[in-house]
């Protein structure tokens, strides 16, 4: 029986976390002459979204090249898992330099 | 999206990913969980789902581009982490009042009491398995926390289980790891929750109800056994809300739902669990995320012919934006449930109908026009699918969806008629029926045998 007084001592209740921390990527110098994909999760108007970038992004970089979220395939769903297992892979045979991921709403 | 980004930069890309303002918390809260806490995110203002093209335009190109510069061309800041303490170690020691005090305010209870979990308390339950305590069950996204032995336990105690639950409880630890299952979803914003059901002897040798008001608070071993889970989902996964829990309503967790198994056996239907590919006799536990359900009230009738269109046209009704689980996110995940009270199953069965058969009559008769179903998908979820046709021609889905150019003729919901899942339970003598929309690749049907420890009819009786 619990009674208000007892003292209980009482162990941590959560599950200890596994992944190690890793530093992100070394950032580019510039976007002139690279390459950016876009990878979408085909939710929330990325394709809108991901047109618009283009456009802010070659008015201040005009070298700038896309690789379009249509030769990646959704990244959320069904196809998920091998699509991102798949993806380094897919980025050095594209020529990928950078990455822009969306869309989290 | 930021699992995307995540294998991107730990391939030495640089990303930047695209976060509506609501979702800023939950990005940096998943980021931790994914290796990368300091993975950079582009503001999008507001939510892309209420703004017009002129808005959406001056949002992104006034705000967003200047973010996606920042994030691939400058370091982000370094973020320290807070240490966790050791998994069993002794964290506090007072009184129950001080106890749950302390566990709200640190987001390890639920909100309730929780009994104070002592390691004396642990060991209890320990008793139950033959297993490691510090056996990792699973991997836990999304803040990948390792589920042991030792922490299912510890969440049992917390959510005022019995200690001879224990078994239940692995096997549910289990199934939430099974990548068919995807936990990893369990915070989207439409907060869908899990309905566990059980099957087999250790339902009945534990007093699960499976009966009137099964899936209502009142039995502790459904009610104690839902509460863990959610416990669990929190304590061991790391869904938190206002974190990495977006669940724009949400609800409570659901009770735990035992099949009514002497009605199954005496009408020859097999159980949600051998559905499931369990073998008959075993005891296991089946999970499932759902949307949310609706009760059917007086389905009257002496035969399937007069009773089945009435429970047709609910499950059909049940299921309108789910239908993107069907065509679309993840093509033929979609797993509606009925719930038929013994009654009503044991007079189909006098009818003739075997579960296959209700199976099938669902797959039949729950259909609509092509064009509401692609107007689910295009116009109203806004998928990029907008016609049914095309999906089947790119082997995304079965030969049914375009049977012909008409946009009125009628569509199936699932892939498959043994998509449709279908129970028994409830009471057992009253004519109503409940069905769930399924949440499809986002808590997939997935089913995990109850492994018992040796002397289990022994410690169960010391137990009693």
């Amino acid at each position: 029986m619990l009674r208000n007084s007892e003292i209980h001592d009482v162990v941590w209740p959560r599950a200890a976390r596994q992944m190690e921390i890793a530093p992100v990527a070394p950032r580019l110098e510039t976007l002139e002459g690279k390459t950016v994909a876009q990878l979408w999760d085909f939710l929330f108007r990325g394709d809108e979204v991901f047109d618009l970038l283009e456009q802010g992004l070659k008015k201040r970089y005009p070298t700038v090249k896309f690789v379009s979220w249509k030769d990646f395939g959704s990244t959320h769903g069904a196809d998920e898992r091998q699509i991102l297992a798949d993806l380094p892979e897919t980025m050095k045979s594209m020529g990928i330099d950078a990455v822009i991921s969306g869309m989290g709403c | 999206m930021l699992r995307a980004s995540a294998a991107a930069e730990k391939a030495g890309v640089p990303s930047s990913s695209l976060v509506c303002e609501g979702f800023i918390g939950q990005a940096s809260t998943t980021s931790i969980g994914l290796g990368l806490p300091n993975l950079p995110v582009a503001l999008v203002p507001g939510h892309v789902g209420t703004q017009s093209t002129e808005e959406l335009n001056e949002n992104v190109l006034g705000v967003t581009v200047d973010d996606v510069v920042r994030n691939l061309t400058e370091a982000p800041g370094e973020i320290a982490m807070v240490e966790d303490p050791e998994p069993h170690e002794v964290v506090f020691s007072g009184t129950i009042d001080e106890i749950n005090r302390l566990f709200v305010e640190n987001e390890w209870s639920d909100g309730l009491p929780v009994i104070p979990p002592t390691a004396q308390r642990v060991e209890a339950f320990l008793a139950f398995t033959d297993r490691d305590p510090d056996e990792v069950l699973a991997i836990l996204l999304p803040d990948s926390r390792a589920a042991t032995i030792w922490s299912v336990a510890v969440n049992g105690v917390m959510a005022g289980c019995r200690p001879e639950y224990m078994p239940v409880l692995i096997a549910l630890i289990e199934a939430m790891g099974d990548p068919d299952y995807g936990v990893e979803h369990s915070g989207n914003t439409p907060g869908g929750e899990t309905l566990i059901t059980i099957n087999g002897p250790v339902a009945s040798q534990l007093r699960f109800n499976d009966e009137q008001g099964v899936l209502r608070d009142g039995f502790q071993p459904n009610t104690s056994v839902g509460r863990f889970w959610r416990l669990a989902l929190r304590n061991l996964a790391g869904f938190l809300l206002h974190k990495n829990d977006k669940c724009t309503f949400g609800n409570t967790w659901r009770v735990v739902m035992a099949e009514n198994e002497p009605v199954l056996d005496e009408i020859g239907w097999p159980t949600t669990a051998e559905d499931l590919g369990i073998l008959k006799g075993k005891s296991a536990v089946s999970i499932a995320r759902y949307t949310g359900s609706n009760l059917i009230a007086s389905a009257t009738g002496n035969t399937g012919e007069k009773m089945m269109p009435f429970l047709a046209d609910a499950v059909l009704k049940q299921n309108t934006w789910q239908l993107v689980f069907t065509i679309g996110t993840s093509p033929g995940t979609l797993r509606p449930l009925l719930v038929l009270s013994p009654i009503l199953a044991k007079t189909l069965a006098k009818d003739g109908w075997t579960k296959g058969r209700v199976k099938q009559y669902l797959y039949d008769y729950c259909r609509l026009p092509a064009w509401e179903f692609e107007r689910y998908l295009g116009e109203w979820t806004d998928h990029p699918i907008r016609d049914l046709k095309d999906q089947v021609n790119l082997r995304r889905a079965p030969s049914e969806f375009a049977e012909s150019d008409d946009p009125n003729r009628m569509v199936p919901i699932t892939f498959r008629p043994d998509d449709f899942m279908v129970a028994v339970s409830g009471d057992p003598l009253r004519t109503n029926a409940i069905t769930f929309a399924h949440n499809g690749i986002l808590g997939y049907s997935v089913a995990r045998e109850i492994e018992l420890p040796s002397g289990w009819d022994d410690k169960l009786n010391m137990a009693r």
